[in-house]
C-alpha cells in the first residue's frame, strides 16, 4: 500500500519532466562504450527453451532464426610454431550462406582465435578478448599469456554455461614464458592445453590427414602444406566445409598471414602433384 | 470456430496436448540485394510486404537512407526490421550531437550494428541486415549480417525470402564463378573486373524480375538505393503484381 | 534433417532448345554431410532420344530406375518399337501414382525428343505423380530453389544446341556450388535429331 501511495504521490509530480529524462537516459546512456556489455532477455520464464524453439536447428528444422554453422578448423604446435589452417565456409541447413568467411579472428598481433560453432558468437567474443588483452597490457604493462587470455574467454563461456552459446575455438599464441601455445575453449566450458586440435564438422578428416603426417621437427614449410592439405581432405568429404583455406603461421614475432586458397584450384593442383584423391576424376 | 461445426471429429482426442508459447516473430517475406562497385554500390529490394499468402503492401518500403550516405536494410520480420533501423538511426544522431557532427565510417557503422544485434543475442531480431555506402577509399562496400550479428564485407549479397534464388546468380554474374576464358579448356579462369553501375542496375533487375517470377513473397515494385560520392539517390521500377 | 528426400542429396536440370533438349545431374551421393561417391549420376536413357533424372532418396532413385527398366523393356517387347517421351513421362505418374499413400520420395524429370516428329519434350513430376508440363525448363533435387533462380535469369527460349550447353552448364554448376548437398561432378547430356552426345563437367570438390 505504501509503495502504490507513493507512486502516485512522489514521482508523478513532474511527468514531463520524467519522460525527458528517461528518453534521454534511455538513448544517450548507451552510446557509451560500456565494457560489460548487457544482452537482452525475452521477457518469459524460460528464456532458454525459448531461444532453443527459435534458433536450434536440430531440435526444430523448421525454425525461423538460422544461426550460421558448420566449419573446419586446426591448429598444431611443432619446432617452427604454431600453424593455425581453416576453411570458410557458412551453411544454414543446407544453404551455403558464405563461402568466404573469416574463420581466423586476429584478436591482435600476437594472438589468434579460431570460429566453430554459431559464427556470431565467436566474432563477438573474441573481439570482445581482444579488448579484455588490451586493457590487460595497460593494467599490467605487460602482454597477457595464452594461458589468461584464453581462462577470460573461458570464464566468459562459462557464465552463458546452459545459455546456448555455441562456440568451439583454439586461442593460439607466443608468449616468450610460454612459447608456443594452444588453447582449446567451447561453450561447455571445456578449456584444454595442447600440441594439437581439429574442431569443427570436419574434424575428423582433418585428424586423418594431420595425425598421419604430423610430426614435431616439420619445417615450417611442410607444416604449412599439412595444414592445408588437413582442410583440403575436410572440405572434400565434409559437405559442410569448403570455399577456401586460410592459413597463419605464429611464432616469437606474432602472427603471419599465409594467404587464401581456393579450394576449387588447389585441389586439382594438389591431386596431379600428390597424385592423391584417386576416387576423382580429371 | 470449429468447435460450433458439428461433426464425428469433434470428439476426437488430440493425442499430443495443444502447445502453447510465446511466439513474438512472423516472417513479412521480400528480399533484398546489394552490390559493391568500383566508386558506387546499390542496395535494393522488392516493395512487397506479405503475412503467410496475404498481400499487406504492394508498396512498404524497407530500404532507409540512415544518414551520412549509408542505406541500410533488415528483411525479414518486418517489426523487428523497422527497430533495429530505427534504433541506429537513432544512435547515429546521437553520435553527431557528441561529436561534433563528425561522419560516421561505414566502417564504424558495421561494427556497431554488430552489437545492436548481439545485444539481443538471447531474444534476436528476425532480419537479415545488409549496409551500403562507400569506404574510407571511396570505394563501393556492402556489410552482410546473420541474425545475431556475424558481419563481414562483401562485393556481394542477396538476402530474405528469395536470397537462394538470387545468390548462385550473383556469384556467376558479379564474381564470374564458373566462368572460363573460351578457348583455354577450362584452364584459365575469367579475370574479374569492377562492373559499371549501368551493368550493375541490369543486374539488379534481371535478379529481381527472375525472383518475381518464381516466389510468390517477392513482387510489385524494386525500389534501388545507389550511393556515390555525389550522395545517395533511388529509383523505382515495377515489378510483377501477380 | 531426417526428411527423407534430402538425406542423399543431389540435384537434376532439363531445358529445352532449338529442336533439342538437354538434361543434366550433378553427381553426389552422400549420407548427411558425408560424401560416399561422386559417380552417382541421376540421368538414365530409354530409347534413342528419351531420359529421364531421378533426384531425392538414392534407394528409390536406383529401385525407380530398375522399375522403369524393367517397365521399358517390357514395352519394347509388346510395341516392337521404342518408347516416347510422353508416354514415358505418362507411365512414370501412373507408376507413383500407385504409391499415392507411401510414397517413393524422388523428383524426376522426362525429357526427349518425339521419334516422328522431332519435337522437344520435357516435363517434371511431385512425388506421388502430378505432371508439371514446362515449355522452357525443370528444375529437381536438393538445390531447387537455386537452380529456378539461375534458370529464370539464364534462360532463354529457341537456343542452338551448343548455347544450350552452356546455358544448362552454368545453371546447375552456380546453382550447385550453393547447396552443400550437391555437386562433385556433373553430367550433361545434349540430345539433338541426329545425336546424343554426353558431356561430364569439372567442377569444384568441396
Amino acid at each position: 500500500m505504501n509503495s502504490i501511495a507513493q507512486k502516485y504521490t512522489h514521482t508523478n509530480n513532474n511527468r514531463i519532466l520524467n519522460e525527458i529524462t528517461s528518453a534521454r537516459d534511455g538513448l544517450a546512456s548507451t552510446h557509451q562504450l560500456e565494457l560489460a556489455p548487457s544482452i537482452q532477455l525475452p521477457p518469459i520464464s524460460q528464456p532458454t527453451d525459448f531461444l532453443r524453439a527459435h534458433t536450434d536447428d536440430a531440435t526444430n528444422p523448421d525454425c525461423k532464426i538460422k544461426i550460421a554453422h558448420g566449419t573446419t578448423t586446426l591448429a598444431f604446435r611443432f619446432q617452427g610454431g604454431i600453424i593455425v589452417a581453416v576453411d570458410s565456409r557458412a551453411t544454414q541447413g543446407n544453404w551455403i550462406a558464405s563461402q568466404t568467411v573469416k574463420k581466423v579472428i586476429e584478436i591482435n598481433p600476437f594472438l589468434l582465435g579460431t570460429m566453430a560453432g554459431g559464427a556470431a558468437d565467436c566474432q563477438y567474443w573474441e573481439t570482445w578478448l581482444g579488448t579484455q588483452c588490451r586493457l590487460h597490457e595497460l593494467r599490467e604493462k605487460e602482454r597477457i599469456s595464452v594461458a589468461a587470455a584464453s581462462k577470460i574467454l573461458g570464464n566468459l563461456v562459462y557464465e552463458y554455461k546452459g545459455m546456448g552459446l555455441s562456440m568451439g575455438t583454439m586461442v593460439c599464441g607466443y608468449t616468450k614464458k610460454e612459447g608456443p601455445t594452444i588453447y582449446y575453449v567451447d561453450s561447455d566450458g571445456t578449456r584444454l592445453k595442447g600440441d594439437l586440435f581439429c574442431v569443427g564438422s570436419g574434424q575428423t578428416f582433418a585428424y586423418g590427414v594431420l595425425d598421419s603426417e604430423y610430426k614435431w621437427d616439420l619445417t615450417i614449410e611442410e607444416a604449412l602444406y599439412l595444414g592445408k592439405r588437413s582442410i583440403l581432405a575436410a572440405t572434400h568429404r565434409d559437405a559442410y566445409s569448403g570455399g577456401s583455406v586460410n592459413l597463419f603461421h605464429v611464432a616469437e614475432e606474432g602472427w603471419v598471414f599465409h594467404g587464401n586458397h581456393n579450394v576449387g584450384d588447389i585441389f586439382y593442383d594438389i591431386k596431379e602433384k600428390e597424385k592423391s584423391f584417386n576416387n576423382v576424376d580429371g | 470456430m470449429n468447435s460450433t461445426v458439428a461433426s464425428e471429429y469433434s470428439s476426437e482426442v488430440h493425442s499430443t496436448p495443444i502447445e502453447h508459447r510465446f511466439n513474438p516473430y512472423s516472417d513479412n517475406g521480400g528480399t533484398v540485394l546489394g552490390i559493391a562497385g568500383e566508386d558506387f554500390a546499390v542496395l535494393a529490394g522488392d516493395t512487397r510486404q506479405v503475412v503467410g499468402y496475404s498481400i499487406n503492401s504492394r508498396y512498404e518500403p524497407k530500404i532507409f537512407n540512415v544518414g551520412d550516405d549509408i542505406v541500410m536494410t533488415a528483411n525479414g520480420f518486418a517489426a523487428d526490421g523497422a527497430a533495429l533501423i530505427d534504433k541506429f538511426k537513432n544512435q547515429l544522431k546521437w553520435y553527431k550531437f557528441d561529436h561534433n557532427g563528425k561522419k560516421l565510417s561505414i566502417k564504424s557503422a558495421a561494427r556497431y550494428i554488430q552489437h545492436l544485434l548481439y545485444g539481443k543475442r538471447f531474444f534476436p531480431y528476425y532480419v537479415s541486415t545488409l549496409i551500403a555506402g562507400l569506404d574510407e577509399e571511396g570505394k563501393g562496400a556492402v556489410y552482410s549480417y546473420d541474425p545475431v550479428g556475424s558481419y563481414e564485407k562483401e562485393q556481394c549479397r542477396a538476402g530474405g525470402a528469395a536470397a537462394s534464388l538470387i545468390m548462385p546468380f550473383l556469384d556467376n554474374q558479379v564474381n564470374f564463378k564458373n566462368q572460363y576464358v573460351p578457348g583455354t579448356d577450362g584452364k584459365e579462369k575469367r579475370p574479374l573486373r569492377y562492373l559499371s553501375l549501368d551493368e550493375v542496375l541490369q543486374l539488379v533487375k534481371d535478379a529481381f524480375s527472375s525472383a518475381t517470377e518464381r516466389h510468390i513473397q517477392v513482387g510489385d515494385g524494386l525500389e534501388i538505393f545507389i550511393v556515390t560520392k555525389e550522395g545517395v539517390r533511388v529509383e523505382y521500377y515495377p515489378l510483377k503484381r501477380d | 534433417m531426417s526428411d527423407p528426400s534430402s538425406i542423399n542429396g543431389g540435384t537434376a536440370v532439363a531445358m529445352v532448345g532449338k529442336d533439342c533438349i538437354a538434361i543434366a545431374s550433378d553427381l553426389r551421393l552422400g549420407n548427411q554431410s558425408l560424401g560416399l561417391a561422386n559417380n552417382f549420376e541421376k540421368v538414365f536413357q530409354f530409347g534413342d532420344k528419351t531420359f529421364m533424372a531421378l533426384t531425392g532418396l538414392a534407394s528409390d532413385v536406383i529401385t525407380l530406375k530398375e522399375t522403369f527398366r524393367l517397365k521399358n523393356n517390357l514395352y519394347n517387347l509388346r510395341e516392337e518399337r521404342e518408347i516416347e517421351p510422353q508416354t514415358l513421362a505418362n507411365l512414370v505418374s501412373s507408376t507413383l501414382y500407385e504409391k499415392r499413400f507411401g510414397p517413393y520420395f524422388i523428383g524426376p524429370i522426362v525429357a526427349g525428343l518425339d521419334s516422328k516428329t522431332s519435337k522437344p519434350f520435357i516435363c517434371g513430376f511431385d512425388l506421388i505423380g502430378c505432371i508439371d508440363f514446362a515449355k522452357d525448363f525443370i528444375v529437381s533435387g536438393t538445390a531447387t530453389d537455386q537452380l529456378y533462380g539461375m534458370c529464370e535469369s539464364l534462360y532463354e527460349p529457341n537456343l542452338e544446341p551448343e548455347d544450350l550447353f552452356e546455358t544448362i552448364s552454368q545453371a546447375l554448376l552456380n546453382a550447385v556450388d550453393r547447396d552443400a548437398l550437391s555437386g562433385w561432378g556433373a553430367v550433361v547430356y545434349i540430345v539433338t535429331k541426329d545425336k546424343v552426345v554426353k558431356r561430364t563437367l569439372r567442377t569444384r570438390q568441396d
